[in-house]
């Protein structure tokens, strides 16, 4: 066994462990300092990730653990949400009422298990991360214990996510009962015999169920508005992006180094899954007056979207989804830490009427995060989308009598891009051009959100316009899947 | 592929075990059904058997949040030991091949718990005077 392997991951844990002892020896005015020495602490492991690069792909601790180009990409992309997640706690910390020491602990651990999951190698430590996760996320998502949507929203989250893991846990069973396994490189070496046994479809189908849970797409997609409108907006950006990364690190890894045999195969239920989730997405959006529900339902758009890169089973497909999945983390950053500071306890479209003049900053930040998630270029949303769309045209292309069904995919994809600007525009609407907005106070923005929020415009304007950096890193991180 | 090759098949026992269950909770249901003699209802003999006791009240009554925390706090260091036995158990065989390890790992599992334990310390989880 090689500690060495886990320094990130052991970082995250022992920041957890030294801010809960610290927390109880810090007088309760003092624990927004933890808050921001959490972020801070975020920050030197990011750092440190940078210096972990290079190198070829390891396999450690008993060949559960792998440490390669996409794990050092999605620990990345973790850490820098736990980094966004933890400020905008502390904006948000007031309204939390108790444990705001607790509050941050939980949030490492969660991002611990994200982390774990990046690098799962095998079913077993898939499972034990996705519980660190989930469990962390019951607390987290009702936190808010004298705030009935929030115990509500912990509810839900606690019984749907359950019921997921159940799917994933008999998916592994029978994996595992029909290959004498669950190691990753294992199962691929016996691709071919296990293919024979239609219990091991069977299996690899719940598992992906489980993992349909967690990035919210269709079919177990129903708990996403529900539990993003009641959990505090920290955990609710936590969730958005982080698990729904985790979720996508994990898809990836299982059909693309568990069972490439099969994944082509998959192709066409993806394809389904896909185009049923951006619908569904996009269309419940319209009517939503709450923007917490509205970006819950466009967190299921998205994760339509980001399945199109997966069900074109192809090397550029993949990078596509790391790409988007980077520029996503931070347009959603963005807009969760204007919600964050606006909307106090009226969540409500209506509240952001005359933003632009009450901070032109939030309401610029959060108009441009919208225009992202939209996809009008040259916004990082736009050259996401378009990276999608190209990997499946170049499926498409690849499979060529029978293209039909990508070409297909890509026009509904379109279709709810379409209808996704609808709804998106709208937001920008109220805050620029609402009539009589009744309140016109100027809000006062904190150095703490400023800066984030403007590392998170800088990134998604960077990405948009020189994507070449982060492309050559999804790129080369992909190499760690076959396709 | 033969059936004996099958993982699966090292379940049928369990599979017949479920079937017997099932077949002896129904079979005795329906055996009641057909041998036995139907007697009179009434709304006493329909009320819960309580040892006597006529049920009357509520069926539960609010504790006091400390009991819930001594549960918790009683699981986790059940856990600990649950953990601990089999380690023991194997320490002398691990302890030949790779001694950091075997003796890392539960001291890691023993550290956390410690922090754990200081936590609901300080906290007042073991004060019983509030």
């Amino acid at each position: 066994m090689n500690l060495s392997l886990l320094t990130l991951e052991l970082g995250v844990i022992g920041l957890a462990l030294a801010l809960l002892l610290i927390d109880l020896w810090t007088p309760p005015a003092l624990t927004g300092r933890l808050g921001l020495a959490a972020a801070i602490g975020l920050l030197l492991i990011l750092a440190l990730s940078w210096n972990m690069s290079g190198g070829p792909p390891v396999v450690g601790c008993g060949g559960m653990f792998a440490r390669d180009g996409l794990a050092l990409f999605f620990k990345r992309l973790f850490l820098a949400v736990g980094v966004l997640v933890v400020l905008m706690g502390v904006e948000y910390r007031e309204r939390l009422a108790l444990g705001f020491g607790e509050f941050n602990v939980i949030l490492l651990i969660a991002l611990a298990g994200m982390m774990f999951a990046a690098s799962a190698n095998d079913f077993v430590l898939l499972f034990v991360a996705m519980e660190l996760m989930s469990v962390s996320f019951y607390v987290l998502v009702s936190f808010q214990r004298s705030r009935l949507p929030s115990l509500e929203a912990g509810v839900k989250y606690l019984i749907l996510s359950a019921l997921a893991a159940a799917f994933l846990v008999f998916g592994i069973a029978l994996i595992f009962g029909v290959g004498n396994t669950t190691n990753f490189a294992a199962l691929n070496a016996e691709g071919v015999r296990l293919a024979q046994d239609k219990l091991y479809w069977l299996g690899l189908l719940m598992v992906l169920l489980g993992l349909a849970f967690k990035i919210a797409a269709f079919p177990l997609q129903m708990w996403a508005p529900d539990v993003y409108q009641g959990a505090p907006t920290p955990v609710t950006a936590l969730l958005a992006i982080g698990s729904k990364a985790a979720g996508f690190v994990l898809l990836l890894r299982v059909l693309f180094v568990a069972a490439p045999v099969l994944a082509a195969h998959w192709s066409k239920l993806l394809m389904l899954a896909s185009a049923v989730t951006i619908l569904y997405g996009n269309l419940c959006a319209i009517p939503q007056r709450n923007l917490k529900r509205l970006l819950g339902y466009s967190s299921i758009a998205n994760a339509g979207y980001l399945l199109l890169g997966v069900a074109a089973v192809n090397a550029s497909g993949a990078a596509a989804v790391l790409y988007y999945l980077a520029g996503y983390l931070f347009t959603l950053a963005a807009a969760f830490l204007v919600i964050c500071v606006v909307m106090r306890d009226n969540e409500d479209i209506g509240a952001l009427a005359g933003l632009s003049r009450r901070s032109p900053l939030l309401a610029g930040a959060l108009a441009l995060a919208m225009v992202s998630l939209a996809g009008v270029p040259p916004l990082a949303g736009f050259l996401g989308k378009f990276l999608l769309f190209r990997a499946l045209i170049e499926r498409g292309a690849a499979e060529s009598p029978e293209s039909f069904r990508s070409y297909w995919l890509a026009g509904v994809a379109v279709i709810g891009v379409v209808i996704s600007l609808y709804y998106y525009f709208a937001v920008i609407r109220v805050m620029y051009w609402a009539k009589d907005p009744p309140d016109l106070s100027p809000i006062i923005v904190p150095a703490r959100v400023q800066i984030p929020l403007a590392v998170c415009l800088v990134a998604m304007i960077y990405l948009g316009v020189m994507p070449g950096a982060v492309l050559a890193g999804a790129t080369e991180a992909v190499k760690a899947l076959k396709f | 592929m033969k059936v004996a090759d099958y993982q699966l098949s090292q379940y049928l026992p369990v599979l017949i075990l479920g079937i017997v269950a099932v077949a002896f909770a129904a079979g005795t249901l329906l055996l009641s059904v057909l041998v036995g003699k139907r007697g009179r209802d009434s709304r006493i003999k329909d009320t819960a058997y309580e040892c006597g006791m006529l049920p009357v009240g509520a069926g539960g009554t609010r504790l006091s949040v400390k009991f819930y925390l001594v549960a918790m706090l009683f699981i986790l260091f059940d856990i600990e030991v649950v953990f601990l036995y089999p380690w023991a158990v194997i320490f002398r065989s691990e302890a030949g091949r790779e001694p950091g390890v075997i003796l890392g790992s539960m001291i890691g599992f023993m550290l956390i718990l410690f922090i754990g334990y200081l936590y609901a310390l300080k906290k007042g989880a073991f004060d019983w005077k509030h």
